[in-house]
């Protein structure tokens, strides 16, 4: 049952149970056993922001510490280079931001599974992240009539921050909506590249992107279905 | 299932970013485990934190061919096993386990029927009631589906005690479902 038996045992075992009405049982039973545990034990989930704060633990940049008590010299040297490489990187940070969003998009359009969540009703969704993120936010309440159709949503990171990603239809195209806590994650986008157009904006202590192949229009009335559920 | 990683290659050449290859993919598993067995998600979140930061340190001494889930399983729990909630549990464990009568496994007739009618609740119920030796070695064998010695690496005990204790853990499991639906039958008879 737990696969630790060499093969010409597993054969004997397998033989005598054809014949052993009572040993067949008893495994049969063993199996419905540690099929259930199984299913139980699976009880609590990681919260996202403890895969941030490991992350942060873990990640390389850790490595430089040890220079910072090797001298004063050294120190304020390094110093300087972490604030010239912070300065720099929040320069950038936008711009690399949205590429990494650009990329959950594609992956999101390549995948057999789009969405951690699969469901059309916003009752359904937003109560899929509580406590898998650290905010909350309305997803927009879509009119019958409405082009856009809500597909489902997953769990996202971007700057080792979590955030939610959902998922919509327009017509025979999807558009991702990435929404993270601004102190994270921020920076108004670029006007995306040729393939893909992207809207962002920050609202309530959270930044908004939108990503998309579908028309720039159809990106902006979903911005403005999206600021309306969310205005205060 | 849940593959077992073994670290293979050079290990001097190992570093911080391999470590995180291997380990990450790992958290879930052990914040689950942390919590079944601190009871609380505070504690739970501090001990993967500590875990990953210990592991971490000793990742240059790692060795090859060391099972490295079990590696990290056998910090978490060492970690778990010198907190205050471990020193309190471990207490208890000691007396539960002098007070164990010889395993003796069931040769009757099984009650399929009521364990398919077992809901979480009851099983999550089952699993909670069980002395903490117990309940590691089923989360390790039924949940992360460890090997036996696997499993004795990560506890550090004997790989005959995996059995045995995985054999009374099963055992009472079953038990608390059985009599909590009602089954006719004694159960545990010999």
């Amino acid at each position: 049952m737990d696969g630790e038996l060499d093969p010409s045992a597993e054969q004997a075992f397998t033989g005598h149970l054809q014949s052993c009405a009572e040993c067949s049982a008893a495994l049969l039973e063993q199996h419905e056993l540690k099929k259930a545990v199984r299913l139980a034990a699976k009880r609590f989930s990681a919260p996202p922001e403890l895969y941030a704060s490991v992350r942060r633990q873990i990640s390389p940049r850790e490595s430089a510490r040890p220079w910072l008590r090797w001298s004063p010299i050294a120190a304020s040297m390094v110093l300087l280079a972490v604030m010239s490489f912070a300065w720099l990187s929040r320069s950038s940070a936008p711009g690399a931001t949205v590429a990494q969003l650009i990329d959950e998009h594609v992956i999101m359009l390549a995948s057999a599974n789009p969405v951690d969540v699969i469901s059309s009703d916003r009752h359904t969704v937003k109560p899929w992240f509580q406590g898998k993120l650290p905010f909350t936010f309305n997803p927009p309440e879509l009119a019958a009539d409405s082009p856009f159709k809500l597909l489902g949503g997953k769990l996202v990171y971007a700057q080792h921050s979590p955030g939610a990603e959902l998922v919509y239809q327009v017509r025979q195209h999807k558009i991702s909506v990435f929404i993270f806590q601004a102190r994270d994650v921020r920076g108004e986008p670029s006007a995306g590249n040729q393939t893909f157009v992207v809207n962002g904006w920050q609202q309530g202590g959270l930044q908004y992107y939108i990503v998309t192949d579908a028309a720039r229009e159809d990106a902006d009335r979903l911005r403005t279905l999206l600021e309306d559920a969310n205005r205060s | 299932m849940a593959a077992t990683v073994v670290a293979r290659g050079n290990v001097s050449g190992l570093k911080n970013k391999d470590f995180e290859k291997l380990a990450v993919p790992l958290l879930d598993g052990l914040y689950n485990f942390a919590r079944w067995l601190s009871g609380d998600a505070d504690e739970a979140r501090d001990l993967v934190q500590e875990t990953f930061v210990k592991s971490l340190k000793g990742f240059s001494s790692f060795r090859e061919g060391t099972n490295f889930r079990a590696w990290m399983y056998r910090i978490l729990r060492n970690t778990f096993l010198t907190s205050r909630t471990g020193l309190e549990r471990r207490n208890t464990q000691q007396e539960e386990e002098e007070g164990l009568a010889e395993i003796s496994i069931s040769q009757e007739t099984p009650e399929v029927a009521l364990i398919r009618r077992a809901n979480t609740e009851l099983v999550q119920a089952a699993i909670a009631q069980l002395a903490p030796a117990f309940q590691e070695v089923v989360l390790l064998a039924d949940l992360e589906e460890m090997k036996y010695q696997e499993i004795a690496e990560a506890l550090d005990i004997p790989i005959g005690t995996v059995m045995s204790r995985l054999a009374r853990a099963r055992k009472q499991v079953r038990e608390h479902i059985v009599l909590t639906l009602g089954g006719r039958r004694t159960v545990g008879a010999k």
